[in-house]
């Protein structure tokens, strides 16, 4: 198995270590752990893994400044793996470069389901980034800038065009309230998360089967937004 | 000088008393001028002593021998031959200038000495009296803001400066004075400290330059301090006593919640090792049924085991007031849609209805936090009412407060318990027959509070509902209404 996926686990907590490399090697993956900051940025540079899986709180220094450090020099997708639980943590770290963020305890299916979706934005970002996007009956062209459900064209105003392309060019990865606010209306705008919501809330209407419990675009409460496409 | 006297005949200052008496010596001089060829020396002398006496009784004894001596020449001077000459002729005469003399004298000494006696027990009188009105204000004061202001109003009621100022020193120093006019710049004339034996509690300034501060009035109002001291003192001792009831309390309320959360956690950690142990062993065979059902309990009580930290970590948030809401406007239907979507697997048969209109302004609040008590809310109605029935969100607006519901068919709860049950740990049934925390009500209304909000419980007709109320306006600014793009495409 050479072309196995290999995933770096940087994590102090030995047992924690154990438990993800028996799991993911189960599941056919190469898994790579460190215990410490330094040393994850090392086996990083060293054995270029696909996927990150990072600790918060290291020994040595604090996972967020690992996470910048990575960032400086690759764009592998960062999984943050804490016990912190305070949204503050959490849109820190993604606001620094992680991907994706999941709270110690965690179940399998949901780290599995984190590091399938992590592995194929890697693919994309290697690879010609697709140029139509699909989530469910949702079909968003982005060349095109058409937007269908099944087969008929949803009407988006251009604000809501500009949002739902730059989470369905995001797909899979949590975007926290500020990184949208700055991307889709102006860097002075980010503070104006109401802006946000009543979008999203016309952007769901026009998209999902039921707006109050939505498939596609889901909200990561008190930090941000993540599509979902097909598996 | 007595300071009372000081106060009720100093309208006239002395050395004017010295000339009144003199006028008053000129007038009578006068007066029996006119009639001097009718009256006899004795009579005049006599007569004389009517206004010695009255200057003596009126302006003390000083105006008084000095009058009696200016007197004693005037009567030698216009009523004694020959006239117009201090010299005496008559040997009676010189009896009766000796003997108005030595009266004179006497007279003016007596009354000026019981004049004096007299002020000074009014005095006394007047300062007992100051002192127990003061002492009697004090009583029973346990505010030191309250003294501070007593005690500043009495100063200044007896002394009439033109400021007064109270520095408390202590736990929280402050600074009182009477009116909120700053005292004049310069040095206070008079500092009297405010000592008890264990050291300084504080200071009161007087500022009055004119008339200077005497004696007698410097004595009372140090009086008035050492009174002032009393008094801060026992509220010191009031506030030490509350302080440790409160501690005490508050390790009477940790010693349950550690009994109560020992409990809590061993109840799933038992389940956990249980499961775990009996599936190391070879007890249960690897296909046996009752594999999946160990490896489930295990799953649900790990789930169980880290929304108890959850709720103990949220709670101590709470009480230590590290919770801040990250107030943002937000959309309620979103949040209830949210938390309802996670309880999908939860409710079972129970049937929830949501009546949260779509037209409600954007709410002022921190959204995870409100998805907890929404999640808290209902759960609890799971939790506790019988399963088919309904459990009922609702919202609306009411004068500017944002009203949310949840309603439930379960059991009511006796009057005197509702305002307890958002207590924690409080239970109504037995701790073990209902799995959680005791802790997701008292969560809630943390978490309201810190909102600004207010939340409550009610018996319904067919069961119990909770109720809770936010403020819509959050820093003075309502519910934005937004810019929406109009363009079409």
């Amino acid at each position: 198995m050479t072309n196995a996926p290999h995933i770096l686990v940087v994590d102090d907590e030995l047992q924690i270590q154990r438990a993800i490399r028996t799991i993911l090697t189960e599941k056919g993956f190469k898994v790579t752990t460190a215990s410490r900051g330094e040393e994850g940025l090392a086996l990083a540079a060293t054995t270029e893994p696909d996927i990150v899986i990072l600790d918060l709180g290291l020994p040595d220094m604090d996972g967020v400044e690992v996470c910048t450090r990575l960032r400086e020099w690759t764009q592998i997708p960062i999984i943050i793996l804490s016990v912190r639980d305070s949204e503050r943590d959490k849109v820190s770290a993604l606001d620094k470069g992680a991907d994706d963020y999941l709270t110690k305890p965690f179940g399998v299916e949901e780290l599995l389901a984190r590091v399938r979706v992590a592995l194929r934005h890697s693919a994309g970002r290697q690879g010609t980034q697709s140029k139509i996007i699909k989530a469910g009956q949702i079909t968003i062209d982005l060349a095109w800038h058409v937007v269908k459900r099944g087969d008929e064209e949803v009407k988006l105003t251009a604000t809501e065009y500009k949002l739902l392309a730059y989470l369905a060019g995001n797909h899979g990865r949590v975007l926290t309230h500020q990184s949208i606010l700055m991307n889709v209306w102006d860097p002075a705008d980010a503070n104006h998360t109401e802006y946000l919501r009543v979008y999203m809330r016309q952007l769901r209407k026009k998209l999902e089967d039921d707006p109050e419990q939505p498939q596609y675009i889901l909200t990561e409460p008190g930090i941000g937004y993540r599509f979902i496409v097909d598996e | 000088m007595n300071f009372i006297n000081m106060q009720s005949s100093s309208l006239i200052s002395r050395p004017y008393q010295y000339l009144l008496a003199f006028g008053f010596i000129a007038l009578v001089t006068g007066f029996l001028f006119t009639l001097r060829d009718a009256l006899d020396t004795a009579l005049v002398a006599l007569l004389y002593l009517i206004p010695l006496g009255l200057i003596t009784a009126y302006w003390g004894l000083g105006p008084g021998v000095t009058s009696a001596l200016t007197t004693f020449l005037t009567f030698n001077y216009f009523f004694i031959q020959p006239y117009y000459r201090l010299a005496v002729h008559r040997p009676t005469d010189v009896v009766i200038l000796v003997i108005f003399l030595i009266v004179a004298i006497v007279i003016s000494q007596l009354v000026g000495r019981m004049q004096a006696g007299l002020s000074a027990a009014t005095a006394r009188e007047r300062e007992a009296t100051l002192l127990y009105e003061l002492s009697t204000a004090l009583a029973g004061l346990h505010d030191r803001q309250t003294i501070a202001s007593i005690l500043a109003k009495q100063v200044q009621s007896v002394s009439q400066g033109e400021a007064v100022e109270l520095q408390i020193t202590g736990p929280q120093p402050f600074v009182f004075r009477l009116t909120e006019i700053n005292p004049p710049a310069r040095a206070p004339e008079w500092v009297v400290p405010i000592q008890m034996a264990r050291g300084s509690l504080g200071e009161i300034r007087l500022w009055r330059a004119t008339p200077a501060i005497t004696s007698s009035e410097k004595r009372l109002l140090q009086t008035f301090a050492s009174q002032g001291a009393l008094a801060l003192e026992r509220a010191r001792l009031a506030e030490a006593e509350s302080r440790a009831r409160v501690l005490e309390e508050s390790d009477r309320l940790k010693s349950t919640l550690l009994s109560s959360v020992s409990h809590e956690l061993r109840t799933p950690l038992s389940t956990i090792k249980a499961a775990a142990s009996s599936l190391r062993s070879n007890d249960v065979h690897w296909d046996s049924a009752a594999r999946p059902e160990l490896i489930a309990a295990i799953d649900d009580e790990a789930d169980h085991l880290n929304m108890l930290v959850g709720n103990l970590l949220d709670m101590s948030r709470i009480e230590s007031g590290a919770l801040k809401p990250k107030h943002e406007w937000n959309i309620l239907p979103e949040i209830v849609g949210s938390v309802l979507k996670r309880m999908k697997h939860l409710a079972g048969e129970h049937r929830i209805q949501v009546d949260v209109p779509e037209s409600l302004p954007l709410v002022p609040v921190d959204y995870v936090q409100m998805e907890q008590v929404l999640t808290n809310l209902v759960s609890n109605s799971i939790k506790y009412a019988p399963e088919k029935t309904v459990i009922q969100v609702k919202a609306g607006v009411e004068s500017e407060l944002l009203h949310v519901m949840v309603s439930n068919q379960g059991p009511q709860i006796p009057q005197e318990h509702l305002e307890r049950i958002f207590d924690k740990f409080f239970r109504i049934t037995a701790a073990d027959r209902v799995t959680g925390t005791g802790l997701g009500l008292s969560i809630c209304k943390g978490i309201i509070e810190a909102h600004g909000g207010r939340i409550w419980a009610e018996n319904m007709p067919d069961g119990l509902a909770f109720h809770f109320t936010l403020p819509l306006i959050w820093e003075g600014v309502s519910p934005p209404k937004l810019p929406m793009d109009s363009e079409n495409e």
